[in-house]
């Protein structure tokens, strides 16, 4: 099935929200694209729907500014008339009972972090069709599925700030080096108690890692060492 | 039987879905509408927005009109520019600039940017693609100047450089080399000019003329056809034909007088004294 | 949801836009294309001739499938040059147009996915219009265009060469054939008017002008800016070609 209708816009994203001690990192790429064609190359896909609560958005662009748009309502009537600001697991079963609801018509992955005085620091993974999750990490969008991996083998429990985004920062570019449909800047959000703080990565100062040898002239440049020969199962 | 209602429900009419459905079964498409196979784009510049547009409408390869105007009308500091399906583009515009209007008079207040970017966004989500409308909406408020995309399915971008169309490569190509911060107004209607036709020379869904806009804080100065690069050349023969060409089968002359006799049958006449 | 098979092709054809069109007078004929090549609302290039000179009698306009078309006349010129070869003298016209029957007929299944028209002067010094489907049905016409824009052209041609839906003044009637210089007005307005309504149709004009042996229709060719003459040998048919600008939009 075509989860995306013709010519709509799509997030074909790389975005993730980590948890630590006293907050949360939430970060994501920025390319926007329809088609091939790359329609915004400085998205900004963390969407703030509360003072202490954001969502990082994935899919259908429409789609997902319009159940974001929705919640922002919805916390901001929240706050008029119960008097204190809504706890992230409420703002996330919103965004659950929307996706759900509407799950025939949506082509949305989101998730939902920020930090309130019940739970302290939380993350929610509400993927496509309408699940939610609470977890310590969540990734998401198309770039995802290349660092799950990664994910698995580098997260570590008891993390602060800086190991945290740095954290972010490594798989977000991971996943925009291997992911065609993400790609661009990375933006990032703390949320802690205090502040929010944003965060920005230019396209051209990304993390690098290991991106082959560099050929000069057609030749291979001779490594110091000789290369191994493979071990041949006979 | 219920007789049917004389008042017609608002918003658009379904009524012969079902018929046009089962033609389309049939085998008769739908027939085409005019669409604006266009190149629109919008920059912000030092004290506001300039907005550009070529002005070729088309039916398929047909050019249908070769000097519309797809720059409309908001609000006094509020334009949009138009692509896609031309009715479409129209009527989202006049319906969202009628809603503005409105809302001034209700706030009394001077309208912002986003009221109108979050009105034509909600309405382009509720139909879910089928108004196809793609819209490059800018202008200055209180909050200063805003320039936003909006796609037929109700997505949004806040960008300072935005392209739409089918020529909308070839523009962005343009901004993308040439487009800097704060630029003059003057800079910044040139480079508008040169992505319109970049446009217009490289894009066939685009030709014909450019319009440009320039929104700034207290004024906006629409500047219709401010460059006219296709004008048609003369033509080697006039065709002028001699009256009496056309061939006809019978004359017949009507007078348009009526002429009409009064008889006076017995009585008397009345009394008007 | 149910999945189903579902078959992908490939297909060979494109269309790449532009029109041809050719009128035949009474000791010339005209061939004329635009040379704007496009694919969808992309322009390949604005200069790619669609008219191309078979011999000093003969010119041959393609339209549809830009790659089928320049195989086409490829082939065709090969097919010439061979019977250059065997006959010692250039083949006539309305043997080149049996030839081209044969040629696309040949391909039935698997067609050239082209319209042609050829244009030029018969052996008995009238000027001589054949125009072709793609599978090779033809016939000889006074005039007829074809391509993008032939929904545009051919009616404008009908009325002011046929004289379609025109009466002519009490004691008067309309002539047989026009005058060159008439003829070649026809064809620049008819481009520029196409330029106009027609996305596909631009860039520049290209008009071969082919003439009977000493003919006197030469007069209109005397003052025409930029004219160039294509004949390769002397008392015989000639042959010029003469470019026109285009809008570009």
């Amino acid at each position: 099935m075509d989860r995306l209708k013709s010519g709509e816009v799509n997030l074909g994203t790389s975005i993730m929200a980590v948890q630590f001690e006293g907050g949360v990192v939430i970060g994501a790429d920025s390319r926007t694209t329809t088609g091939s064609y790359i329609a915004n190359r400085v998205t900004d896909k963390l969407t703030h729907v509360h003072d202490r609560i954001y969502c990082c958005r994935s899919g259908s662009a429409a789609d997902t500014q319009a159940v974001a748009d929705i919640v922002h309502y919805y916390l901001q009537m929240f706050t008029q008339t119960s008097g204190a600001p809504p706890s992230v697991h409420t703002a996330a079963a919103l965004f659950q009972k929307l996706c759900y609801e509407n799950k025939d018509a949506l082509s949305a992955g989101i998730i939902v972090a920020g930090w309130d005085k019940d739970a302290g620091p939380s993350v929610y993974n509400i993927p496509v069709g309408g699940g939610m999750f609470r977890q310590p990490w969540a990734i998401g969008g198309s770039g995802s599925t290349y660092v799950y991996g990664y994910c698995d083998a580098t997260y570590k429990e008891g993390w602060g700030r800086e190991e945290t985004v740095e954290f972010v920062r490594n798989t977000l570019a991971l996943a925009m080096s291997r992911d065609g449909s993400s790609g661009g800047v990375i933006r990032m959000c703390v949320i802690t108690e205090d502040k929010v703080e944003r965060l920005f990565v230019p396209g051209d100062q990304l993390p690098k890692f290991w991106e082959g040898r560099e050929i000069v002239g057609g030749a291979v440049k001779k490594l110091d060492v000789d290369p191994i020969p493979m071990a041949v199962e006979v | 039987m219920s007789s049917s209602s004389i008042y017609s429900p608002p918003g658009f009419d379904f009524s012969n879905q079902l018929r046009n459905n089962f033609m389309l079964q049939k085998g008769l498409p739908l027939p085409k509408a005019t669409s604006t196979g266009t190149t629109i784009v919008g920059c912000l510049f030092k004290d506001g927005i300039v907005l550009g547009a070529d002005t070729r409408a088309t039916e398929g390869p047909i050019v249908a009109d070769k000097n519309c105007e797809k720059i409309h009308y908001i609000t006094e500091s509020i334009r949009c520019c138009g692509a896609g399906t031309a009715a479409d583009t129209e009527f989202t515009t006049a319906l969202i600039s009628s809603n503005m209007e409105m809302h001034a008079l209700q706030t009394g207040r001077k309208p912002r940017v986003v009221t109108a970017m979050t009105m034509l966004k909600q309405m382009l989500f509720r139909y879910q693609g089928q108004v196809g409308a793609a819209l490059v909406l800018g202008g200055v408020d209180a909050t200063g100047a805003h320039l936003f995309t909006i796609h037929p399915h109700g997505s949004t971008d806040k960008l300072p450089y935005v392209t739409m169309g089918s020529g909308s490569l070839a523009a962005m190509a343009v901004f993308e080399s040439g487009w800097k911060p704060n630029m003059e107004r003057e800079d910044a209607l040139n480079l508008v000019k040169l992505a319109i036709a970049a446009g217009i020379f490289n894009d066939l869904g685009s030709g014909s003329n450019i319009d440009a806009c320039i929104i700034t804080a207290n004024n906006t100065e629409m500047l219709r056809n401010v460059e006219m690069p296709n004008v048609r050349v003369q033509k080697e023969r006039d065709y002028k034909f001699r009256r009496g060409t056309t061939a006809w089968k019978k004359e017949d002359v009507r007078k348009l007088i009526v002429e009409e006799q009064t008889l006076l049958i017995g009585g008397d006449e009345m009394d008007t004294s | 949801m149910t999945q189903r098979p579902q078959q992908h092709s490939f297909n060979p054809y494109t269309e790449n836009g532009g029109t041809i069109l050719a009128i035949a007078g009474a000791d010339f004929s005209v061939i004329a294309g635009d040379t704007r090549q496009s694919e969808g609302y992309s322009i390949q290039t604005r200069y790619a001739p669609k008219v191309f000179r078979l011999t000093d009698k003969a010119v041959l306009a393609v339209n549809g499938f830009a790659a089928d078309g320049n195989m086409f006349v490829k082939k065709v010129r090969q097919r010439l040059e061979w019977y250059r070869h065997a006959h010692s003298k250039d083949m006539p016209i309305r043997a080149i147009a049996r030839l081209i029957q044969t040629m696309l007929y040949a391909r039935r299944f698997f067609p050239y996915y082209v319209y042609n028209i050829l244009g030029g002067i018969e052996e008995d010094g009238t000027g001589a219009v054949y125009s072709f489907d793609p599978v090779g049905s033809y016939e000889r016409e006074a005039c007829r265009a074809a391509g993008a824009a032939q929904s545009l052209m051919q009616p404008f041609l009908d009325n002011q060469i046929y004289f379609k839906n025109q009466t002519p003044a009490p004691g008067t009637s309309f002539p047989q054939h026009l005058p060159l210089n008439t003829v070649l007005s026809l064809v620049i307005d008819s481009f520029t008017g196409a330029t106009e309504r027609h996305i596909e149709v631009g860039d520049s004009l290209e008009m071969y002008v082919v003439l009977a042996r000493e003919s006197p229709s030469i007069q209109a060719l005397q003052n025409i800016v930029g004219i160039q003459e294509r004949t390769s040998t002397a008392d015989g048919e000639r042959i010029f070609v003469i470019r026109r600008d285009l809008k570009k939009d």
